[in-house]
């Protein structure tokens, strides 16, 4: 008995705990090019400096936050009304319904994402059909832009947005909203002062699930955006492999895990207090 | 205004091939407490939900205090509803909630915070605004969802089961409590149940429902000594249904008989053997059997508090009058 | 009883290496003939485990991660095997052991000595230039005379931004394109000087807005397929290209341009780690790959110049007198190399060449 409640822990320390501590250590040692693993241990914080001062980093950090932002706002007005229908449908329909949005889970990501390619590329699919429709003849190229890249992050964590929102709207009570429009509420009022905040919990479940992932997003940026686009995801990988500057790239990562554990926190909370209303 | 505060003309409602309410007429007067009585799937939500808006009738129409209620969504009428589940908006607290419907009309923030006030104090839930729903008793919960109907001065109050989520000692006092309020308030209440103690107790009118028809509308009185057909007949309170003739019946109720040893002085008498008696305290129920034919239910109020009266077995005489029984065609 | 039996089944499976030799190989995906491993199994009894990689930063970082368990890796000579043997990574090669040695190339054995003195640790494998690879329609449509075989079709403005709606992509690696941009402008091109560099991020900045991505391998599908119509890259990847194009329904000419100014060289090439668990069988290895066959047979697949020179004779005209493969000795005379940068120098490059990207 005391194994098994001792199993998580264990697996808490031996895969979260001890790696991190890893990743901390080599983010305070020294850049070595000629040692092998290239680090100098020590207590340096000479990569965090760097990471603060120099303004490459700091664009790298806002152009990141900036797109997971958009991502998820996209996400989530594409995924709200894709859980509201799902909820709203019929007990027998809903799981044909959500099989039709976890279906792209079964192909690997990096052939769906190698398939984005194929469509978006100047002589993708996409303009082919273009020029051969005769809608545009001209239609320039998506692929290598950051709507390439949005359309990326959109697709690929739209499922983690519609699950959480689902889970959240299916728990719905109906009738509330019967009463809300019964005591004069118009169908948008109803929405925003009933709908909305109960189904809060899987909002913020749903943003975190896309945000934070998308944040640290290296696959997408690298395959379907451009250069211009810089992504502290692909920072990390320059400095881990171009440069061979272990102790950057994980003073990165540190920085990455700081940033994010701050939403994780928030939502924490705020479910500790809807737990406790109820 | 006057004439009925509800009028149904004709109205009728299909879900896919089951037919919930078939073509149903019905007036309503101005203060009154009406209910709707019948068994489950009988169309008696279906109806309430239309004169509310949230169904819309496939045809007939629905005309409340003289304005058709055709195509007006539920929040434009001027009706509110009191949920079976209540239905109270978990994330506001209990104030909020009762000052939902008249933040939506926009009423000013210090007139709602009196209303609310005042609709609490009605309700006797003085003091609870600052509480959640979940800290309630199912008691209180229910009143905060009387309350928020309330508030709004409904021409018509709806009432879906409003005592079916209580117990049963609670549901006892709440039916007066109800009762009273609608008098106080000279409001119009529109009730559905399936309970017929319920429905007698609390309304001045009913109207029994049964495969989305109404098969008898009338007062609990009217309804229940003469009972339009065998159906009500048995569905309000117990009734021996006597055939008469083909097609003629006779519904005669077991405390309009008479049990005794020797023949009684009535127009009509039969005499049987006692199969069965339950003893209910104030009353006892007796099952008679007339030679080999209908076994019938006598009650008999135990008035003497030394003796029994009659044991199983005895051979006794049944009489009744001539207007004791209703006769029935169906 | 019959699952322990199993268990135990299952474990001699799993550890074959008791009963066997063998050697574990980790190169470059589709860089050696694989047909031909079976054949050194054959002959000496040794088994390849053979994984492949493609960037040479993988096998950095595996590298340097230590315990890898490789015997045989295949590093590109600059600045990966540099960084690598400053850091200890290899051990230094038994050259009595191995009998083909006699095989390789002395001229570029001398050219590979620059980065590893006196040819100790590792050996050439295959080598080629850097180049202008486009699709010969698209350019002559654009500019009938356009100087193909000069690093001007790339680095100067004008002429460059002519085929930007055609799509240009270069590749994403600063130790690459500085020195092509450095030799553009007659600078050195070996040059570390934050100075010289800083001219050559001017001209880089200057073609920026002509260039589509940045990519040290998407521009060979990209080419075949006609998404892009220039390209700076490796020459065994255009020729891949013109392969490809070549094979299409829809039919491109693909050709490649070698700069007359002059091109970088690269080398790979095969060299052992210093925790290799097998060095008997990976010096067995290295002399295989130093067979005049096996070298012959990898090049006809890759469509790359091996530093082998009796090859040569076994290889096909197409590839052997392709002087876009193997370059005539007046244009050979002209190949430069380019030595490692330290830490620092690294840095600012890397960093010149983010903002280059990234159009800061």
């Amino acid at each position: 008995m005391r194994l098994v409640i001792a199993l998580p822990y264990l697996w808490l320390v031996v895969f979260f705990l001890l790696p991190l501590g890893l990743v901390l250590g080599l983010s305070l040692a020294t850049n070595a090019p000629d040692l092998a693993p290239p680090v100098e241990l020590g207590l340096s914080f000479a990569s965090f400096k760097l990471l603060f001062t120099d303004d490459l980093y700091l664009a790298a950090w806002l152009s990141s936050l900036r797109i997971a932002a958009t991502s998820t706002l996209v996400c989530l007005l594409l995924g709200y009304p894709m859980a509201y229908a799902i909820a709203r449908a019929t007990p027998p329909r809903r799981p044909l319904l959500l099989m039709l949005v976890i279906l792209p889970f079964w192909t690997s990501f990096l052939i769906r994402v190698y398939a984005w390619m194929g469509l978006l590329a100047e002589n993708g699919i996409l303009n082919q059909f273009l020029r051969w429709s005769g809608l545009m003849s001209d239609p320039g190229t998506i692929l290598g832009t950051e709507w390439a890249i949005h359309l990326g992050i959109v697709y690929a964590y739209l499922p983690f947005m519609v699950l959480p929102l689902y889970t959240a709207l299916e728990k719905l009570d109906w009738s509330l909203l019967e009463a809300a429009s019964d005591l004069g509420a118009r169908p948008l009022p109803a929405f925003l002062t009933v709908t909305l905040p109960l189904s809060l919990p899987g909002i913020v479940a749903g943003c975190l699930l896309v945000f934070i992932p998308a944040v640290g997003e290296f696959v997408i940026p690298d395959l379907l955006g451009g250069t211009r686009t810089l992504m502290i995801g692909k920072v990390l990988w320059d400095e881990f492999f171009t440069n061979s500057d272990w102790p950057l790239a994980s003073a990165v990562a540190i920085c990455l895990l700081i940033l994010l554990v701050g939403p994780i926190l928030l939502f924490q909370r705020q479910q500790q207090r809807s737990l406790e209303r109820t | 205004m006057s004439g009925p505060i509800v009028k149904i003309d004709g109205v009728a409602k299909s879900f896919g091939a089951v037919q919930a309410v078939a073509g149903v007429d019905l007036e309503i007067a101005r203060g009154e407490l009406f209910a709707l009585l019948g068994g489950s799937g009988c169309g008696k939500t279906t109806l309430l939900r239309m004169l509310a808006g949230f169904e819309t009738p496939d045809s007939g129409r629905i005309v409340i205090d003289g304005q058709d209620m055709t195509g007006v969504p539920p929040h434009l009428r001027p009706v509110n509803m009191m949920f079976q589940s209540y239905a109270l908006f978990p994330h506001l607290d209990v104030a909020n909630n009762v000052g939902y419907g008249l933040k939506r009309e926009g009423v000013a923030k210090t007139e709602i915070a009196e209303r609310v006030a005042a609709a609490l104090a009605l309700v006797k839930l003085d003091g609870l605004g600052a509480r959640r729903p979940a800290q309630l008793s199912g008691g209180q919960r229910q009143r905060v969802a009387l309350a928020r109907a309330l508030v709004k001065r409904p021409k018509l109050l709806l009432l879906d089961e409003p005592l079916a989520a209580l117990d049963r000692k609670l549901r006892e006092g709440t039916r007066f409590e109800l009762v009273r309020l609608q008098e106080q308030l000279e409001l119009t209440f529109v009730m559905v149940t399936h309970d017929q103690e319920e429905a007698m107790g609390m309304a001045s009118r009913l109207a029994v429902m049964k495969d989305g028809r109404i098969v008898q509308t009338g007062t609990p009185h009217d309804v229940y000594e003469r009972p339009a057909t065998r159906f009500v007949a048995d569905f309000i309170g117990v009734a021996n249904i006597l055939q008469t003739a083909p097609r003629r019946w006779l519904a005669l109720r077991p405390e309009k008989i008479v049990l005794a040893a020797n023949r009684p002085a009535t127009a009509h008498a039969a005499t049987g053997k006692i199969v069965d008696i339950a003893y209910e305290g104030d009353r006892s129920l007796y099952r008679v059997a007339i030679g080999n034919g209908p076994v019938m239910l006598v009650a008999q109020m135990n008035t003497e508090r030394v003796r029994e009266s009659h044991r199983r077995g005895d051979a006794v005489w049944l009489g009744w009058s001539d207007d004791a029984g209703q006769p029935l065609e169906e | 009883m019959r699952f322990l039996a199993g268990l135990l089944l299952l474990l001699t499976l799993a550890s074959p290496a008791t009963a066997q030799k063998q050697v574990n190989v980790y190169n470059w995906s589709d860089y050696i003939a694989e047909d031909r491993l079976k054949v050194f199994t054959a002959e000496t009894g040794i088994k390849v485990n053979y994984t492949t990689y493609d960037s040479n930063e993988i096998l950095d970082a595996k590298l340097k991660a230590g315990r890898s368990g490789y015997d045989v890796v295949v590093p590109t000579a600059s600045p990966f095997l540099v960084r690598q043997l400053a850091a200890k990574l290899y051990q230094p090669i038994d050259k009595a052991k191995l009998k083909n040695l006699g095989n390789l190339d002395p001229k570029l054995m001398a050219e590979l000595a620059k980065y590893d003195p006196g040819n100790r640790h590792a050996i050439p494998w295959m080598w080629g230039t850097i180049g202008v690879g486009y699709n010969v329609a698209e350019i002559r449509k654009r500019m009938p005379d356009a100087p193909v075989e000069s690093l001007g079709m790339i680095f100067d403005p004008k002429i460059v931004s002519r085929f930007a709606d055609c799509g240009v992509m270069v590749l994403d690696s600063a130790t690459d394109m500085f020195p092509a941009a450095l030799k553009y402008l007659g600078l050195d091109p070996d040059s570390k000087s934050s100075a010289d560099l800083a001219k050559a991020a001017e001209v880089m900045k200057a073609i920026r807005p002509s260039i589509r991505k940045f990519h040290s391998s998407e521009y060979i599908n990209a080419l075949a397929g006609g998404d892009i119509c220039l390209a700076f890259g490796y020459s065994g990847d255009i020729l891949q290209a013109r392969d490809r194009a070549a094979k299409a329904a829809q039919k491109r000419e693909i050709a490649y341009g070698p700069p007359k100014e002059g091109a970088m060289l690269w080398i790979d090439t095969a060299a052992i780690p210093k925790d290799a668990p097998n060095p008997e069988q990976a010096h067995r290895f290295l002399d295989f790959m130093l067979e005049p066959k096996v070298a012959a047979a990898s090049s006809t697949l890759t469509g790359y110049a091996n530093a082998n020179l009796p090859a040569t004779a076994l290889l096909d005209k197409a590839i052997a007198g392709n002087p876009w493969i193997y370059p005539p000795a007046e244009a050979r005379a002209k190949l430069y190399t380019i030595t490692a940068a330290n830490a620092e120098q690294t840095r600012e490059r890397t960093r010149l060449w983010t903002a280059i990207k990234t159009g800061r």
